[in-house]
């Protein structure tokens, strides 16, 4: 360790926090862009290490434009509603059948259009259908949020920590798959099993209402265009990545190409809508943060602490990464846990095939860590006092106790195919 | 002064929805028959954190991406609340009308955690007598130790009007 890194380490932590805390509405963003400016003028990082760090990020922006953007051609197309239709018509008004069904629709969006789209844009999608079952929506709208993280393994384009780990270790993401899209599947078997003992009384028989099949949306609300253009952009981004095309300008042209389809029909939205500015500036600034830390030797420290004693064993960095970066997306976010981890696991001098394992483990600790508890959590802790100043009591438990047991069960299970898959012997 | 729980007369019958119809069957052999006209409300609880759950995203969303119009969800999320609501009472209405068919018959939706409305609502209307079902959503419930689930515990420990615990059994 250096002289500043007390230094860079109190401007990452006060940085969190703002991050967190969002005092007088500083968005997230500009936070994270304050903390940057701090690393800049303390001399941590100079001016044009900076400008070279955003610019060096050039595959990543281009790619978060390309998948949010993709994600609000697919809500504005009434895909999830499609989708959820689906499920419904699957399910025949049993709920526990609606319940599974409407997993597998969670972790196809969660894999395809990123976890957020499965979680912020499905789950009101569902609420509103169970509630035309007249079901009680409390299990469903969990079973989104959980399966849109337990699926986020799957591929690149499933979760900003995929491609952001990758990116910084140098490690093609594309080639993470192999073993990700299995340690995915495993997460979301074991995710499912979990709601289906959790809820095992809670979930009757048959639902108490049976609305009728058009009352809820279908397929047909979907541009028949539309639908054709998202399965050409999947296949096209399939065999781009496979090509190991850069991940950034394919996904670029596949939102224009759903943009240009969408143009072409009735329903069009303003084409810049939706897309995550405040995620782009978000991931620039943490990138010269942790280049901050970095340089004062912090993460170097944390490596040397963490993953030190596993330098030689690839299953057991693999292990170790997945713990740390898990506890580490309960105490921050789960965005700079994985920046941090990632830089840490490239400074420890392992050996290829422990850094490979180390980002396969730090992918699944920062993707499934995060719902693990409101006490382990600022940011959550945080949300209830918002929620308690609303006048609104939730039942904590209800929440917590789900998070409790299911997230340790899909980190163990996607790790145990993680381990099988993807540590040489 | 409320009648004695033999005459019935305003009786509060709090709803899920899920609850097995067999439920209504059980309710007439106690309050029915008699010379006085039952009213009868049918009561059903919107449960609200599960609709700011929903609209606002669970606080570690892991990015933090463009922040949705939470406001917005909320509000399409509490129309299909209601209408949830509504469906299920008139569901209910006409098993009761059918089963009772001398009863007035009102509906009561409320909104926020079911104990503490049902129990605020038996208070409100002077019920004579409170109606729920022991756990009304996991199929057949045997007498015995924990057969009530949390919010059945709840109004029976807090009820301020006598209350009739139906059981669904096998």
């Amino acid at each position: 360790m250096t002289t500043t890194a007390p230094l860079a380490a109190v401007i990452f932590l006060v940085t969190i926090g703002l991050v967190i805390v969002r005092p007088r509405r500083l968005t997230e963003a500009m936070a994270a862009l304050l903390g940057a400016g701090a690393m800049v003028a303390a001399g941590l990082v100079p001016p044009g290490a900076a400008v070279g760090d955003v610019v060096g990020h050039w595959n990543i922006l281009l790619f978060f434009v390309g998948l949010t953007g993709s994600a609000a051609v697919a809500e504005r197309s009434g895909l999830f509603e499609g989708l959820a239709g689906a499920a419904a018509r699957l399910s025949a008004g049993r709920p526990r059948r609606l319940l599974v069904a409407l997993v597998a629709v969670g972790a196809i969006v969660a894999a395809l259009l990123s976890n957020d789209a499965a979680a912020l844009v499905l789950t009101p999608v569902v609420y509103v259908l169970v509630a035309r079952f007249g079901l009680a929506p409390l299990p469903y709208v969990l079973a989104c949020t959980f399966v849109a993280d337990a699926a986020s393994l799957a591929l690149p384009v499933s979760n900003p920590v995929n491609v952001i780990v990758a990116d910084r270790l140098g490690v093609s993401a594309v080639s993470l798959v192999p073993v990700l899209l299995p340690a995915a599947v495993a997460s979301v078997a074991a995710l499912l099993g979990c709601l289906l003992v959790i809820y095992r009384r809670e979930l009757p028989a048959r639902s108490p209402l049976s609305p009728a099949a058009d009352s809820w949306a279908s397929w047909t609300g979907v541009p028949r265009r539309l639908l054709a253009a998202f399965v050409v952009a999947v296949v096209a981004f399939g065999v781009a990545s496979a090509m190991d095309l850069p991940l950034g300008p394919t996904m670029t042209a596949v939102w224009l190409l759903l943009l240009g389809v969408e143009r072409t029909g009735r329903r069009r939205g303003r084409p810049l809508e939706g897309i995550g500015w405040s995620l782009l500036v978000f991931v620039a600034a943490m990138g010269i943060l942790v280049d901050g830390l970095s340089s004062a030797g912090v993460t170097a420290w944390l490596a040397a602490l963490v993953l030190g004693p596993v330098r030689d064993s690839p299953a057991a960095a693999m292990v170790v990464a997945a713990a740390a970066a898990a506890i580490g997306s309960n105490l921050v976010n789960n965005l700079p846990a994985a920046f941090v981890m990632a830089d840490a696991v490239h400074g420890a001098g392992l050996s290829q095939a422990s850094a490979h394992a180390a980002a396969i483990g730090t992918i699944i600790g920062s993707d499934l860590g995060p719902n693990l508890t409101p006490v382990g959590s600022v940011a959550t802790l945080l949300w209830f006092v918002i929620l308690r100043q609303r006048g609104l009591e939730v039942s904590t438990w209800s929440y917590i106790r789900v998070g409790l047991i299911v997230t340790p069960i899909t980190i163990l299970a996607a790790l145990g195919v993680a381990l099988l898959l993807g540590v040489p012997r | 002064m409320s009648a004695p729980v033999g005459a019935p007369r305003r009786v509060l019958v709090a709803l899920a929805g899920t609850e097995d119809p067999a439920l209504v069957a059980q309710v007439a052999r106690v309050v029915g028959g008699r010379e006085s006209a039952i009213e009868l409300t049918l009561l059903h609880v919107e449960e609200t954190g599960p609709r700011e759950l929903a609209a606002h995203g669970l606080p570690l969303r892991s990015g933090p991406w463009p922040a949705r119009s939470g406001d917005a969800v909320e509000q399409r999320l509490a129309e299909a609340d209601d209408l949830r609501a509504a469906a299920l009472l008139e569901a209910w209405h006409d098993r009761f009308a059918a089963a009772l068919p001398d009863a007035g018959i009102a509906h009561l939706v409320a909104r926020g955690r079911p104990e503490q409305e049902i129990v605020a609502a038996a208070g409100r209307l002077a019920a004579d007598v409170l109606v729920l079902c022991a756990r009304p959503r996991t199929g057949p419930t045997e007498a015995g130790p924990r057969s009530l689930g949390h919010v059945s515990r709840f109004v029976v420990d807090h009820s301020p009007v006598p209350v009739l615990v139906v059981r669904r059994s096998r």
